[in-house]
Parts: C-alpha cells; structure tokens; sequence
C-alpha cells in the first residue's frame, strides 16, 4: 500500500502538473480538494484520467469521484480494491 | 497596451450536469444531456426531445436556499446556482472588495413562472407576485440580490448571441477602467413560449440535434445557466486563487439580413471572428479549436461552415458543436460554450459533436466526431450567433502556470 501511496503521489503531481509540489509535500491522508492540495472541482477529471491510464479503472459517476478522491489513501485504497490482477 | 483580463471563476448548471465537476464528466463519457421532456408543461411533451436540467423547481429551491414561497422563477433559480459556484470558484467572498458587476443574458427573465398563473391572473385582477416579475431584469436582480452585488448589474437580451455579448461587455467594461470584476453569463430556463416560438418556426428537430450533419433537421432546445467570473490583471494579480484562462479575443458583428435566418456567405459570422482574432492579436492558424454556434438548423451550419471557410482556407481547426450534449440554451449558449471552451483549454482535450454521421456535401470540413485527449489546446474560439444576425465570437487563451 505504502508503495502505491508514493507512486501515486508522483502520478498526481504529474498529471495535475504541479510543478512546485514534491511528493513529500502531500499528506496521504488530507483531502485532496479544498484546504489540503487544493485542487478545484474540475480537477477530478484529470484524476479519472489518471486511474483509466494507469489503472484500467472506470469511474462514471461523479458522486462516487468524490470518495474516491478525497485523498491518495482513498485512491490508493480504491485501486487496491478494483485492480483486475 | 490594453489591460489584460483573466477568468478566474466557472459555474454552470445544464442538462448534462448541476455542477462543474459532473459537466466535465459528462463530456469526457460523451454523455449528452437530451431526453423526452419530463419537467415542462406542454403539449410537445413526448413529441420534441429537448435538455432539461434535471430538477423540478422545488429541488432547484432546495439548491439554493430561497423559499420556495418567494417569487422566483426557474430561470433565476438556475441563474443563482450556477452564478454562485462562480464566485466561490474564485473565492470571492474571501477577497480583497473591488468594484465588482453582474450582467446577466436572458430572454425568458420571470416568464416561466408567469406561464403558470397567467390565465388565473386574467380571471380575478387581484395582485399576484409571479406575474411581476415577468420582465428580464427580473432574474439579474434576484442573482444579485442573492450574491450581495450592489453595484453596476445589467441585462443583455440579444437572443442566441446574449451570453457571449455579457462577457464581451464585461471585458470592455474591465478594459475601459470602469469595473475590476464582473460576473458575466447567461440563464434560460425552459418555457412554453419560447418551444411553441421555435416550433412555430418549425426549426425543432423531433431527434435529438445533429450539427453540421448533410441530414440535420433543426435545434434541440436546452435550459441552464453558465457564469464566469473576469477580472484584471491586476485584480488577479493580487489575490486571486487561480488563473484559469485569459479572455484573450472577442468580436460582434451585427448583418442584419432577416429576422430569423443568417446570410447565405456568412458575412456577420466572418466579421465577428475575424474581429475577435484582431483583438487577440493572433492569426487564424494559432485557433487549436472552434467551439461553432452549430445549432443543426438547415440555415446556421451551412452559413457558419461557409463563414468557417472564408476565414481559415484551407487550415480548418477542429471544429465541435457540443449543443448534442445541451441542447441549445439560447440566451445561457455563449456563457454555456463559453465554459465548454475554456474546459477544453484546462484538460487539452477536444469535445466531440455528437450524432454526426453525414459530411454537408457544401463543406470541406467534417466535425470533430469523437473525444480528442492529449492534445495541444492554447487558443479557442467560441461562435454564438444570434436571431436579426447578432454575432458574436469569443476567443480564450490557455494561461501558463504563472
């Protein structure tokens, strides 16, 4: 888990391009959206992207975006528990 | 050197979504937002296919706070939902106060709530709220009523170009040094007026809408209401949380050549993208994207596509119509595309024109048929051609991270 925590913090800065942002930077457990990353709404769409890219994983539904997105543990959680192995 | 003006603020609600994020969605899915009429009262119901936000007017009350035992209309509920994520979107109730406007585009203002009590109105001739606010200033001032602005509030009606000459205004109203921000944008809620206006005219295709097609039969209409948020420079310099696209073109031409119907060449729409790349100071070749007017009317497309022609040769960007996904908003359209236009910049993705199959035998270009990822997108040009030939063109720049 561990290990796709900080794979995905690379991913995110990477596909976000947030350039001034180091992986150290990001705590795995803060929200991704608002106060914590502060990415904006329509940022999600760059995540689902992110997880048909890399992962193979689908997501059509908005509202199941915003748990899944709440923050890299629940990402990393959600790829842990949907990757075809 | 003019003063440069930044959009710092989206919000919108249509048929394909209630918020920013669940449109983003929507378009990345190709997932259109037109369906049999399930919320207006009119006999085309089950007829004509149109897109409908997907909430009755007491859910629309809930989104927003008011009572539902005040007189506002649909239109003004959907004007305040999408205006408000706006001005959040730019965090502007945290921000340093500057003189601040609101223009607001609509055409229906209170008339769909003036639908519905109009003929017991006629029968007593006692005073009924709903009737008052029949006019179209009516839902600015409730937007503004409900975001706290006091100061400079206006409303263009200027049938489909109306959105998109909102901002234009705005961005004139920031560069002459009268205003630092404007809430500028559209809403239009369905009526029975203006479906019966547009079947009247018979233009309301019975499929749902498909631009630029060699076998298009007319408009989908839609309802929803697009704001955004423009600022200067320097108002954004100072405290803005993100520049999300610079306002970099725009032009309106108005050909006068019918009522209802554009010219055979093209002419105001030629004018007024040909205006709005002056402004920016680009070249034709430097457009990545055209989000056209593309309303899948026999007359607009073929009149577009040749104004198209005229102005790009042999260099044609792609080029979408995204009113397959919501319908035709009319007077919310410009801000509506507005914000597809600047979406597209943001993820540097190009968004299909759904339902085309058939090349217009009169035009060498064809739309964009699928969803384009991974693509180099800085300039976009947004076309919104209105009824008496009000045309306006509208053209974004994609910001570096600055």
């Amino acid at each position: 888990m561990e290990e796709l925590i900080s794979k995905l913090k690379q991913e995110v800065i990477q596909q976000l391009n947030l350039e001034d942002i180091k992986p150290e930077d990001i705590d795995s457990d803060s929200p991704l959206f608002g106060e914590g990353l502060g990415l904006d709404s329509i940022d999600a769409l760059e995540l689902i992207v992110l997880l048909e890219k890399n992962y193979g994983l689908k997501i059509e539904d908005p509202k199941d975006g915003k748990k899944i997105f709440h923050s890299i543990r629940t990402m990393a959680e959600y790829i842990t528990e949907h990757k075809k192995s | 050197m003019p003063v440069r003006v930044f959009v710092t603020g989206l919000g919108i609600i249509s048929g394909i979504g209630k918020d920013l994020n669940e449109h983003v969605t929507s378009l990345y899915h190709s997932r259109p937002g037109i369906s049999d009429i399930r919320f207006l009262d009119t006999h085309l119901k089950g007829e004509i296919p149109v897109s409908e936000v997907k909430c009755s007017d007491e859910e629309l009350f809930g989104m927003t706070g008011v009572s539902s035992h005040e007189a506002y209309s649909r239109n003004s509920l959907l004007g305040i939902i999408a205006a408000r994520e706006a001005w959040d979107h730019a965090k502007l109730g945290t921000r340093k106060k500057r003189r601040t406007g609101l223009i607001s585009a609509t055409t229906v203002g209170g008339m769909d709530q003036c639908e519905k009590y109009y003929q017991e109105f006629l029968k007593g001739d006692s005073y009924n709220d709903f009737i008052e606010i029949y006019d179209c200033a009516d839902s600015t001032e409730k937007i503004a009523r409900q975001l706290g602005i006091t100061g400079f509030r206006t409303t263009i009606s200027t049938a489909c170009s109306s959105a998109a000459n909102a901002i234009l205004f705005g961005a004139r109203l920031i560069r002459d040094g009268y205003l630092d921000r404007v809430v500028a944008g559209g809403t239009e809620s369905l009526t029975i007026f203006h479906m019966n206006g547009f079947n009247a005219l018979k233009i309301l295709d019975k499929q749902p809408c498909r631009p630029f097609d060699a076998n298009r039969s007319g408009i989908t209409l839609g309802e929803g209401a697009a704001y955004i948020i423009i600022e200067s420079e320097e108002a954004a310099r100072e405290d803005a949380p993100e520049f999300i696209a610079e306002l970099a073109g725009y032009g309106n031409a108005c050909e006068a050549f019918h009522q209802t119907a554009s010219s055979p060449d093209g002419q105001g729409a030629w004018l007024a993208m040909k205006k709005a790349l002056e402004t920016a100071g680009i070249e034709p070749g430097q457009i990545d994207y055209i989000n056209a007017h593309g309303t899948g009317t026999d007359n607009n497309d073929l009149s577009e596509g040749i104004a198209i022609q005229r102005l790009f040769g042999e260099h044609i960007p792609p080029v979408s119509s995204t009113k397959p996904f919501t319908g035709h908003t009319t007077s919310a359209a410009g801000s509506t595309e507005a914000i597809l236009s600047i979406l597209s910049l943001k993820h540097q993705m190009i968004w299909p024109n759904l339902n085309f199959r058939d090349p217009m035998p009169e035009l060498s270009f064809t739309p964009v048929k699928e969803l384009i990822t991974d693509v180099p997108v800085n300039y976009v040009m947004s076309n919104s051609f209105g009824f008496g030939g009000n045309d306006t063109s509208l053209i974004f720049k994609k910001v570096k991270q600055e």
